[in-house]
């Protein structure tokens, strides 16, 4: 992993739990490997402060649904996507997990967003998890 | 709560930067899923900026709401790109003052003052809605419509239809039942089952031989609901 800073975007999507998970997984990443996340709205509305601070960035974009809103916007915003994660790959693992809903989580949804954030952070090199 | 004819659109910022594009979020929901559930639907922002054509196109047949995190207005503005203007604007942080200074941006660090928050904007959010639906003429489905002289403890809890063996029974109170078995996360799969004759039977007598029955009618009126919602 390269020196340049580090920012998790997510999806945030408001539908269903997989986008609550794809929230809570990026705080909890950026928590463990102190980096930082960024408005996506913003950056999609086409801010300059939000696309000069992704252009300078290696950013990870964890996604809930297959239509990768997160990856793919940030990459049409000018950023480098270095890590795709897909909230739905990482029930694969999980059958019959009841992880809550789209407004809180449940323990199995507590528990997909640890993993999801402690891949991330091993990812960067941060092995300790909080 | 039964579907009204109209439905507002609402849509977050969910901002994740900030505790405002939180409480944003969590507003939206309450709204949707426990103060006006018939009448809202909402649509994922990054999905509709980025130019998905179904998401667009319905935010300019429906009177549609936007709730910001902060003055950057990064909902509002997007969505009066794309589809025109909007029927109202919030923004968490001019409802909220100072007092989100406390708030927290994850859900493992919420406290009594987020929750406070959520309110407050939600109920902001729930009156807009019942501005619009006003104006067109649609159906408030509203909490808050309370009769002054009357006490709101003595008014009979709403209740929902299901289809027992094909026979109606109004269960009084499986709406607010539902919200809380979502909330707790409970899934609206075929094994959910159990958990919701075990709740219902607590307010609705159910007899022994009735269980299959019943169990049957609520599972397929819970995922009903929760597509609804």
């Amino acid at each position: 992993m390269s020196k340049r800073k580090t920012i998790i975007m997510p999806c945030s999507g408001i539908g269903k739990v997989h986008g609550l998970i794809a929230r809570e997984a990026t705080y909890a990443a950026a928590d463990m490997a102190n980096a930082e996340t960024l408005c996506l709205a913003l950056l999609v509305s086409g801010d300059k402060d939000a696309r000069a601070k992704i252009k300078d960035a290696d950013c990870i974009a964890i996604d809930g649904c297959p239509k990768l809103c997160a990856a793919k916007n940030v990459e049409m915003a000018g950023g480098r996507v270095v890590k795709s994660v897909r909230v739905v790959d990482s029930f694969r693992g999980h059958r019959g997990a009841e992880p809550g809903t789209a407004t809180a989580l449940a323990d199995d949804g507590w528990k997909i967003v640890r993993e999801i954030a402690a891949d991330i952070a091993c990812g960067l090199g941060k092995s300790e998890v909080k | 709560m039964s579907d009204g004819d109209i439905k507002v659109g609402i849509i977050s910022c969910s901002g994740e930067e900030i505790p405002e594009g939180t409480i944003s979020r969590l507003a939206t929901r309450r709204v949707l899923e426990l103060m006006r559930p018939g009448n809202t639907v909402t649509i994922c922002l990054p999905l509709f900026l980025a130019g998905n054509e179904a998401e667009q196109d319905f935010a300019r047949k429906h009177p549609t709401i936007t709730v910001d995190g902060c003055g950057k207005l990064c909902a509002k503005k997007g969505t009066e790109k794309h589809s025109g203007p909007v029927s109202a604007a919030l923004v968490v942080s001019d409802i909220l003052d100072s007092q989100c200074s406390c708030c927290a941006r994850s859900a493992k660090d919420r406290t009594e003052s987020d929750k406070e928050a959520v309110w407050l904007v939600s109920e902001e959010i729930a009156k807009a809605v019942d501005s619009i639906l006003t104006e067109n003429g649609g159906c408030c489905n509203s909490e808050d419509d309370t009769d002054s002289a009357t006490c709101a403890c003595s008014k009979p809890v709403p209740g929902m239809e299901i289809l027992v063996d094909g026979k109606p029974i109004t269960v009084a109170g499986l709406a607010l039942i539902f919200d809380h078995l979502a909330v707790n996360g409970l899934a609206p799969d075929d094994k959910c089952g159990d958990k919701l004759l075990e709740t219902v039977r607590i307010y609705h007598a159910i007899e022994p031989e009735e269980e299959n029955a019943y169990k049957a009618a609520l599972i397929l009126a819970y995922k009903t609901y929760r597509r609804k919602s």
